[in-house]
Order: structure tokens, then C-alpha cells, then sequence
């Protein structure tokens, strides 16, 4: 009988929570079925598209937020970046049906009360109970996902993006008195209300207890702080982390951590790195890349600065395997690979793909451990140019591991190389679900 | 892009689906006969989710009895369920026609639900006069609303009877 290992929480998988997330969703339009009498006219049809869709909503943002509540069952089931990657997809969807909301309501009545749009927006807005707030809500939303949209696109800072996004707790915060208030479904139906209200509820104490209590307590007890700071390699170093206790975090290779360093420039916002080595008892170690403003700050680290670290996440940990293994990183993101690559038991073979000579970090260490342990490292240095077409083909993949079709293979690296990797991998013969990937950029 | 292709349809053809199946369903009263079994005047019942209190509105509300000048009767309907709460309606007549109508119930759990009334019940109220009878037409927008206003109706035009 398999045994889970000691203290690894329960996970929840992709396919599991994808039908969690559609089952909340029936019911709630169950509940508009339920509390609807009939739907007649035009004005009748897009009010009635407006509930439903406003329902969807106020459930959306509940979704939403559970995602990134870091539930240790879903941060170990379905890993943050494909959270993350739910989140803004959910997170797009949602805004749009806020605005779709927004507009068929203001069509709607105003159908059904024979008035014209603009005097029925303003009655809306001023006579019907909390809705100007709800507006302002809607908007806050909106602006919101404008900005992530850009932010995915590397437009706009990670600094800028992380402090907007709290107010999505203000804009569901706003928007939540209206829906008891004016929903049609809500109105003297004492039971809807509840249990509507007992789910914000829940999803309030979630987050506040992962993203606040649970991170304080860690504070507390491991007393995190910086013991170094080393360059790597131009633009890269690495930071030393010490703290009593560590291996009750019970962190392992390729997970991360949310590092927020307390100095005067850097403590309002976390970032997430990789421990680029096997988490020790007192010592922890993350290697980062000089991306932005804050990855060069953190070159300045003096030790002693407290750290504040949420974590460990990420359901990047190869479990042991009797087929081989074949680890691939692309540039910075052979942090976690690092650490994986010194720890996995068994066959081990990676494939590290860099720009240029200077750019490989961990080289010493890299063929350390592959002399230890008797493993392979092959590096694919260069621009596409230089090494004449792609290095991660299926032809070059199946050269450099014969048995490549055998093996399981762990992936991190910039999104599109992750992205070519796994289709290289696929096409080299790698089933789907032998091939694992992390990309970092969230 | 399929993705988004994807979402739009599919969130359309639910929302379509769902409504078109509501959309069959007819918007007569669910029962008759609650509460103020009529007489002649008496203050009308406070059924579940009827509401009795004035609200915004160019239209008779509450009973006119005891207002009336000499000559005027007035005559409440039984009160007539619908889906969003009860209507109840009070009749004025003068020499055997109907010369006012009151409402005494309406449904306003929601600001939309006297939105809804307030436009309906004054055109409701002026097919009555014209047509003298409860055969009126619904008010397109507050079908609920109008087939309460003319089933009470009936049953007043019947008590008269």
C-alpha cells in the first residue's frame, strides 16, 4: 500500500477541481433557475441574462481568489504557476462578465421600465441600494485586468501589478452589498443569502489564514534572515538564507518560496524564487536573475536583513522514479533543476540550455555533483545562429538521451522555451504525462 | 483565441438555453384567493411579500373607501398571486361603471418590482376605465404584474355581479 510521506498534504488534481469549479457554478445557476419565475419580453431576456451572469460573477471572483488562497492541497495538486495561469485566464473571463453584467442589467430595466438607457443608468446608480458602489467595483475590476494583461506582457513592473491587485479585495468587497441587496435571487430568500455569504466567508478565512497566519507563525518560529549574498554569474547571485528549524518546513527541491526581504525598499512586496539547493536544516539558498528593479536591489542584501518567506509551493518535485529522468532547464531556470539534480535517486541526465558561455550559472557545482553521483550534464550554449537551428529539436533531444522515450522529464525555464521544450519532448516520443513543467515568469 | 471563441459561444448558448427554457413559462397568476376576501372597504391584507405601504408613483394606492364622495362605491378584488408577490386591486365604480381602480397590493420586494408597477399599473388602470371590463390587454414588460391586476380585477367585477 503506498504511503504518503509524512506531512505532504493532500492534493487536489487539475481535472478534480476544474469539476469542483463547474459544479459551484450549476449550482448557483440552480439558483437563478430556482428564484426565476419566468422570463418574458426583450427587457425580461437580458435582465434574466444580466442575473445569471451577474451570479456567475459574484461566484467568479469567490473562484478566483480561492485559486491564489495558497490551499496547500492545490498548490501541491496543480503547482502555482498553473494556479496562476487558471487565475488569469478565470481572471479575464470574470471581468468580462462583469462588464457584460453591468450593461444588460442597464439594458434590461430600462426595456422593462420604458425609460432610455441614460436616465435608467442613473436611476440605477442613485435610487437602487448599493449599486454605485458595485459600479465602482466594476471598474477597479476592470482596470485591474487591463493592467495584468499588460503585466503579462511585461509592460507594466511587477511591482506595479502586485500592489493593484490588492484592490480586488476592495472592489469584491464593494461589490459584494449590492448582490444581497438588489439580487434577484437574494431578495427574501434568508437561506440563499447564508450560504452565499458563508462561502465569502470561507474564502476570507483562507486567505487569511495561508497568506497571513500561517506565513506569520513561520516568521516566528524560523527567524529567516540573509547570511550572503555571492554573484554567480553576470547578473545573477545567489542569496543565503538562515533560520533555526528549517527542515520542519519540510521543503523539497524544486519547490519555492515568496521572499519578501525587510529593508526600507523592499518589504512591501514578496517575489517568488526557487531554492537553487537542497533546503539544509539552518541554510537555505534561492539564485536569482537580475529581471527588474527589485533583483538588483537584492544584490545590496547586507546579512542580518530580516527575511519574511511564505512557503514552501510548488508541486514541481520529481517523485522517485524507476524510468530515468531527464532535467531540462533553460537559462535562470535552472535554480530548482539544481537543487532537484543533486537530490533525485536514480538515473539523472540534464540538458542545461543558455545563451552564451558567460550566461551559465553553476557550472562548477553542475559538474560536481554529475561526477559524484556518475550523471551526464550536456550544455547547449549559444544563439540559435551560432548553433545552427533549434538545440531543443527532437533529433538533438533523442541524440544527446537515446533512451529518451523511457524517461520523465522535468522542464523550467522562460515560457517559451518551457512551451518548445514540452513540444519537442512530445514529439521525441515523451507521453504527456511523463513530461513535467515549470515556467517561472508569474 | 479559440479559447476565448470558446468561452463567448459556450457563455452564450448557456445563457440563451436557460432563458429560452424560462421563457415558456406562462405568466399567469401561480393560485387566487389570498388574504382580503373583498367586502366593501377594509384595509387589504399583508400577504406573503405583499406590500402595502405607498410607493413612488403616479396611480391610486391604498383603499379609497371612506374618501369617496357620495354616489361612489368602492369594491376590493381578491388578492392574485404571482410569481414576484400578490395584487390586489380596489374598484371605484359610479352608477354601475368603473370610474377609479386602486391598487391595494402590489409586489415590491425590489426597486425594480415598483419600477415595474409604476409604469404598468397607470396604463392598466386607464385600458380598465376605457374598456370597462377585465379584458384588457398585459402591459408588455410586466406581464406578472398585469395578469394579477386583472384576475383581481375579475374577481371584484364579479363580486359586483
Amino acid at each position: 500500500m503506498p504511503v504518503r510521506p509524512k506531512n505532504r498534504p493532500a492534493r487536489v488534481g487539475a481535472r478534480g477541481l476544474l469539476a469542483l469549479i463547474i459544479a459551484g457554478g450549476l449550482v448557483v445557476i440552480a439558483l437563478w433557475w430556482h428564484r426565476t419565475p419566468g422570463v418574458h419580453g426583450l427587457g425580461g431576456w437580458l435582465t434574466g441574462a444580466g442575473e445569471i451572469l451577474g451570479l456567475l460573477c459574484g461566484y467568479g471572483v469567490v473562484v478566483l481568489v480561492a485559486l491564489m488562497s495558497r490551499l496547500p492541497p492545490l498548490e501541491r495538486g496543480l503547482g502555482t504557476d498553473q494556479l496562476a495561469r487558471w487565475h488569469a485566464m478565470g481572471g479575464r473571463y470574470v471581468v468580462s462578465l462583469v462588464v457584460a453584467h453591468a450593461l444588460l442589467i442597464v439594458w434590461g430595466y430600462a426595456v422593462t421600465a420604458h425609460a432610455s438607457v441614460v436616465s435608467e443608468s442613473a436611476t440605477l446608480l442613485t435610487q437602487y441600494p448599493d449599486v454605485m458602489m458595485a459600479t465602482v467595483a466594476g471598474f477597479l475590476l476592470l482596470g485591474i485586468g487591463i493592467v495584468s494583461m499588460r503585466a503579462a506582457r511585461r509592460r507594466v513592473r511587477y511591482e506595479t501589478w502586485y500592489f493593484l491587485h490588492l484592490y480586488t479585495y476592495l472592489a469584491i468587497a464593494l461589490a459584494f452589498s449590492h448582490q444581497l441587496a438588489v439580487g434577484a435571487s437574494f431578495v427574501g430568500n434568508l437561506a440563499a443569502r447564508f450560504w452565499w455569504s458563508a462561502m465569502y466567508l470561507t474564502v476570507l478565512v483562507l486567505v487569511l489564514w495561508y497568506r497571513v497566519a500561517v506565513p506569520l507563525r513561520s516568521y516566528r518560529r524560523h527567524r529567516f534572515e540573509v547570511v550572503g549574498v555571492k554573484a554567480e554569474a553576470p547578473g545573477v547571485i545567489s542569496v543565503y538564507i538562515g533560520g533555526t528549524g528549517l527542515d520542519e518546513l519540510d521543503a523539497e527541491p524544486g519547490q519555492f518560496f515568496r521572499w519578501r526581504f525587510l529593508t526600507r525598499s523592499l518589504w512591501w512586496s514578496s517575489h517568488p524564487f526557487s531554492l537553487s539547493a537542497a533546503p539544509g536544516s539552518d541554510l537555505l539558498r534561492i539564485t536569482v536573475k537580475n529581471l527588474g528593479d527589485h533583483s538588483q536591489a537584492l544584490a545590496q542584501l547586507q546579512p542580518g536583513t530580516r527575511v519574511f518567506a511564505e512557503g514552501p509551493y510548488g508541486a514541481f518535485t520529481p517523485a522517485d522514479s524507476d524510468r530515468g529522468v531527464l532535467l531540462l532547464a533553460g537559462g535562470v531556470g535552472i535554480t530548482p533543476l539544481r537543487a532537484i539534480f543533486a537530490t533525485l535517486p536514480g538515473h539523472v541526465t540534464l540538458i542545461y540550455r543558455a545563451s552564451s558561455e558567460r550566461d551559465i550559472v553553476f557550472r562548477d557545482e553542475l559538474d560536481a555533483i554529475a561526477a559524484a553521483r556518475g550523471a551526464t550534464v550536456h550544455y547547449l550554449v549559444g544563439s540559435r545562429a551560432e548553433i545552427g537551428g533549434d538545440p531543443l529539436s527532437p533529433r538533438v533531444l533523442r541524440s544527446l538521451v537515446p533512451d529518451l522515450d523511457q524517461q520523465d522529464a522535468y522542464v523550467c525555464g522562460p515560457a517559451g522555451m518551457t512551451s518548445a521544450a514540452v513540444r519537442a519532448l512530445r514529439a521525441a516520443g515523451v507521453p504527456r504525462q511523463g513530461i513535467h513543467f515549470e515556467s517561472f515568469e508569474f | 483565441m479559440r479559447r476565448v471563441i470558446l468561452a463567448v459561444t459556450g457563455t452564450i448558448a448557456g445563457l440563451v438555453a436557460l432563458l429560452s427554457f424560462k421563457s415558456h413559462v406562462p405568466s399567469v397568476p401561480v393560485a387566487a384567493t389570498t388574504g382580503g376576501s373583498g367586502g366593501t372597504s377594509s384595509s387589504s391584507s399583508s400577504s406573503s411579500g405583499g406590500q402595502t405601504t405607498t410607493v413612488p408613483g403616479e396611480f391610486p394606492q391604498g383603499s379609497l373607501a371612506g374618501k369617496l364622495p357620495a354616489g361612489e362605491t368602492a369594491v376590493d378584488g381578491k388578492a392574485a398571486n404571482t410569481a414576484y408577490g400578490p395584487v390586489q386591486i380596489q374598484l371605484i365604480e359610479q352608477n354601475s361603471k368603473i370610474v377609479k381602480v386602486a391598487v391595494l397590493v402590489q409586489p415590491a420586494n425590489t426597486l425594480h418590482d415598483i419600477q415595474i408597477g409604476a409604469f404598468a399599473f397607470p396604463k392598466l388602470i386607464s385600458e380598465t376605465i376605457a374598456a370597462q371590463t377585465a379584458k384588457i390587454d398585459a402591459v408588455s414588460g410586466a406581464s406578472y404584474t398585469s395578469a394579477g391586476y386583472i384576475q383581481s380585477l375579475q374577481s371584484a367585477l364579479d363580486k359586483r355581479a
